[in-house]
């Protein structure tokens, strides 16, 4: 199966080179069967991917510890769901697994717009076979998953072995959110290619008219909403496997996953200026291109070791190769952007500073500012070598001083942008649309502050929260109020009837929302609080309102690992509340240990109970205790942004005019006697 | 009224949620823990602070050896009698400026806090310009054409104008 998978690769390689030349053939030529040749290279490009990876999964289901990657990251006892997991675990498994994820999105482009946009797919295929071909070389050439053990045999010659059992998988990896974090986060990258295609083929077609726009932007969608997914999924595995207390740490992998999400949060912002007013074309172009970059950046600085980073496990010298492939797609980029800048002409004119138009400009440069802020921040140690000698040291700290303002304008613009008209807001309308906020926002505040909240960013971050949280509430209120008077129906019918009719709009509020739930709950990070603590049995803690005590402990042996389990039962207001099972658990297999956290959440705080282990000079357990207010509001704010996603991927349902024969009640039984009143009837349909 | 007391619940709803905030208000780390907050863990396989280290790809999840290591030394010199900022400069002696977590406010340490202001202060300079160069730019009207209505209107700039509207107010 590892010759099958090889073979499968090769022939992928071979087949996407044709998809490229081909294609660029049929872009000069228009030879109808050219351009479909290079299509169907492309779909062959995808299958044979698929086959590839399939032959992984076999490798690793079948145990086959001949195969040098199988045997670096799975072993017998690794349970059948984790060895999915052991997929992506390691550099070669992980470079395949994202020409996988990039197959499903090229296969789905080329079969879903197989007959449509006939000038435009041939350029979208050749960019796309254009990174395929980047891919499948590491895949190929440099990082190759299917390389098997081969050690010098009785005649000198290389023979091919097998180990009796494997490595296994990292255990910090043997956790349920490790099968969907980086498949999430992945599809995140990944998917951005395809905006980037679809903006690069039209500059370089100079493909006529808005449709293409369009089609970038739902593209976007999808890959901004899988690596929202991807980064709070990896958020909360920080936060529930590593034991430290927190979710966010401002590792240069988790930086480098957040500058993408940024520069595709404006790109969705500024391309409704191109939409509506036909405006800032070169700029949501480069928003495209860049996005696009920083994927690439971002997995050049987690696998290449520039900057320390948590995630070693990803590191090796193929940065080299990101670095050629990043340079060559800027050249392109840069080259179709000059040779074709006249088709980005565009009448950019506003009527008025205070607009929905001016507030999408601030909302784009704050959100840039705090990605070029966090990437400088993540590159400065490197550049403070080079320039002055001395590393210089940028953590969790810095980071937080520099995004927590960024982050409050950000809201506050959230609030503000949806609720100024396009061209021109009247002073009138200002005061309607935002009397009623700014009074709630400002009555919030003080009572927060009579409450004792004393802590400047999370003061203000709450009364901005409830700011923004009026303008949305008020916006569904107007259209829904309007739906009702209309329909007889009930408030919150017509709330979502008025969001199935603009489901773009409405959708976005409800991602603002989830967003406005996320910043409560990082609002009560200022508050956090943690207790360590040596702990005999019958021993006690106390943080907050919680009395923690330790009953007892147990080991319990399992397949893989042996865990190690500290009974800790959890009194408040002198009643037992639950018990808590903290563990270390002991992996055979690499001989590693790692944390499982124990956590009470609820949307007050949570209460997270770690067994740091054992004192080395006592022997007693070490139990680490940490009080984090609000946090569940983070994972809850999450489920809101995808279904807020989702919403705004739907169609309008539309409300139709329809002329219908109305007539009077008392001569129904007679139509035809009485005159035909055109009256307007509302009927539902798709666009 | 619906509305008034939609927005009233609202804001008791958030202020039971600062009522959370408050009561938990009061950070308890021990001196040792704060010390090792200001400093970088030297394990050299992360970017975490001393106290903080839990990192992946090290011998194990949980308190990392370097960073207990080094909270030990804090405790150490704690006990000796140690100001923290003296504590704090054995560190910067011993590894370097690198040992510290955040950029110092001397030097080239410097540049680095100044950047996002920078950037910030820039960008706004030139959305400001870009602002106030498209306002001056004249507007382009069409030019009536065909036969007009008895409104002056003529129907293709009627229905230019419909399609604008329908266009700009869809979302």
């Amino acid at each position: 199966m590892d010759v099958f998978g090889s073979f499968a690769l090769l022939l992928a390689f071979i087949c996407a080179a044709y998809a490229l030349v081909g294609g660029i053939a049929a872009i000069l030529t228009r030879h109808p069967l050219l351009i479909k040749s290079a299509r169907q290279a492309g779909i062959a490009t995808c299958g044979l991917i698929f086959l590839a990876t399939g032959s992984l999964v076999y490798l690793f289901f079948s145990d086959s510890y001949w195969v040098s990657y199988v045997v670096a990251h799975s072993n017998h006892d690794l349970s059948t769901f984790y060895k999915v997991a052991a997929l992506w675990s390691g550099q070669e498994g992980s470079l395949l697994f994202w020409s996988f994820l990039l197959a499903i999105y090229v296969f789905s482009v080329l079969l879903v717009y197989r007959n449509k946009n006939g000038e435009l797919m041939p350029y979208v295929g050749v960019v796309l076979a254009g990174v395929q071909i980047f891919f499948l070389t590491l895949n190929n050439f440099v990082a190759s998953p299917f390389k098997v053990l081969a050690a010098p045999g009785a005649n000198g010659a290389m023979e091919i072995f097998t180990r009796a059992d494997g490595n296994g998988l990292t255990p910090l990896l043997q956790y349920p959110e490790m099968v969907i974090h980086p498949p999430n986060l992945y599809s995140g990258y990944t998917g951005f290619t395809i905006p980037f295609a679809f903006a690069l083929g039209a500059l370089l077609a100079r493909y006529p008219g808005e449709k293409w726009i369009h089609l970038t932007r739902k593209w976007t969608m999808i890959a901004w909403c899988f690596q929202t997914v991807g980064i709070l999924l990896g958020a909360h595995w920080a936060y529930a496997v590593l034991g430290w207390g927190g979710y966010w740490g401002w590792d240069p992998v988790e930086n480098a996953s957040l500058l993408p999400w940024l520069t595709g949060t404006a790109f969705l912002h500024s391309v409704m200026m191109q939409e509506k007013r036909g405006m800032m074309k070169v700029w949501n172009v480069w928003l495209v291109f860049c996005t696009f970059f920083l994927c690439i950046l971002g997995t050049l600085l987690t696998r290449s070791g520039v900057v320390s980073s948590v995630h070693a496990f990803a590191q090796s010298s193929i940065g080299n190769w990101f670095v050629g492939f990043l340079l060559l797609a800027i050249t392109v980029c840069l080259v179709a952007y000059v040779k074709n800048r006249d088709y980005l002409k565009s009448e950019n004119q506003l009527d008025s500073m205070i607009s929905r138009e001016s507030s999408f400009l601030f909302n784009n440069l704050i959100l840039l500012v705090s990605c070029i802020a966090v990437l400088s921040g993540t590159l400065f140690p490197v550049f403070s070598e080079w320039f002055s000698g001395s590393r210089i040291s940028v953590g969790a700290p810095f980071f937080n001083k520099v995004n927590i303002p960024i982050g409050l304008l950000l809201l506050f613009l959230t609030g503000v942008g949806p609720l100024l008209a396009w061209r021109k807001t009247s002073a009138e309308s200002l005061k309607r649309n935002f009397g009623w906020p700014l009074l709630m926002g400002l009555l919030a505040g003080g009572v927060f502050f009579s409450a004792g909240v004393r802590e400047f960013f999370s003061l203000f971050c709450l009364l901005l929260c409830v700011f923004v949280t009026t303008t949305i509430g008020m916006e569904f209120f107007r259209g829904a109020k309007v739906i009702r008077a209309r329909t007889g129906t009930s408030l919150v019918s017509s709330a979502v009837e008025l969001t199935m009719r603009n489901t773009r709009r409405y959708g976005g509020y409800i991602v603002h929302m989830g967003m406005v739930l996320i910043f409560v709950g990082l609002s009560g990070a200022a508050f956090n609080r943690d207790v360590q603590k040596e702990m005999p049995p019958g021993g006690t803690m106390d943080i907050g309102p919680y009395k923690l005590l330790l009953q007892s402990s147990d080991s319990k042996a399992e397949p893989n690992y042996t865990a190690q389990r500290m009974i800790v039962e959890v009194w408040r207001d002198h009643k037992p509340l639950m018990m808590l099972y903290p563990e270390r658990r002991f992996f055979q297999s690499n001989e590693q240990s790692g944390t499982m956290v124990a956590i009470y959440s609820t949307l007050r705080e949570d209460l997270y109970v770690v067994y740091a282990g054992q004192s080395p000079e006592t022997e007693r357990p070490v139990i680490h205790a940490f009080l984090n207010p609000l946090v569940k509001w983070i994972w809850f704010g999450g489920v809101v942004v995808v279904l807020g996603t989702i919403v705004t991927l739907l169609p309008n349902r539309r409300a139709v005019l329809v002329l219908t024969g109305a007539t009077e009640p008392a001569s129904r039984s007679h139509p035809a006697s009485q005159p035909l009143v055109p009256s307007v009837a509302l009927k539902e349909s798709h666009d | 009224m619906i509305r008034r007391w939609a927005a009233v619940a609202l804001v008791f709803g958030l202020s039971a949620a600062s009522m959370v905030v408050v009561r938990s208000a009061g950070a308890q780390d021990d001196r040792a823990h704060q010390i090792g907050k200001k400093l970088k863990c030297m394990c050299g396989g992360c970017n975490d602070t001393a106290a903080t280290c839990y990192h992946v790809g090290g011998a194990f999840s949980g308190p990392c050896d370097t960073a207990k290591g080094m909270l030990k030394k804090i405790d150490q010199r704690i006990a000796r009698g140690d100001s923290d900022d003296l504590i704090v400069q054995g560190f910067v002696q011993e590894f370097g400026q690198v040992a510290l977590i955040e950029p110092p406010h001397s030097g080239i340490g410097r540049l680095a806090w100044a950047m996002p202001a920078l950037y910030l202060v820039g960008g706004s300079v030139v959305v400001m310009f870009v602002i106030s160069r498209w306002r001056k730019r004249p507007q382009r009207t069409p030019q009536p054409v065909g036969t007009s209505s008895p409104t002056g209107i003529s129907p293709d700039l009627l229905a230019h104008a419909r399609r604008r509207v329908a266009q700009e107010t869809e979302d």
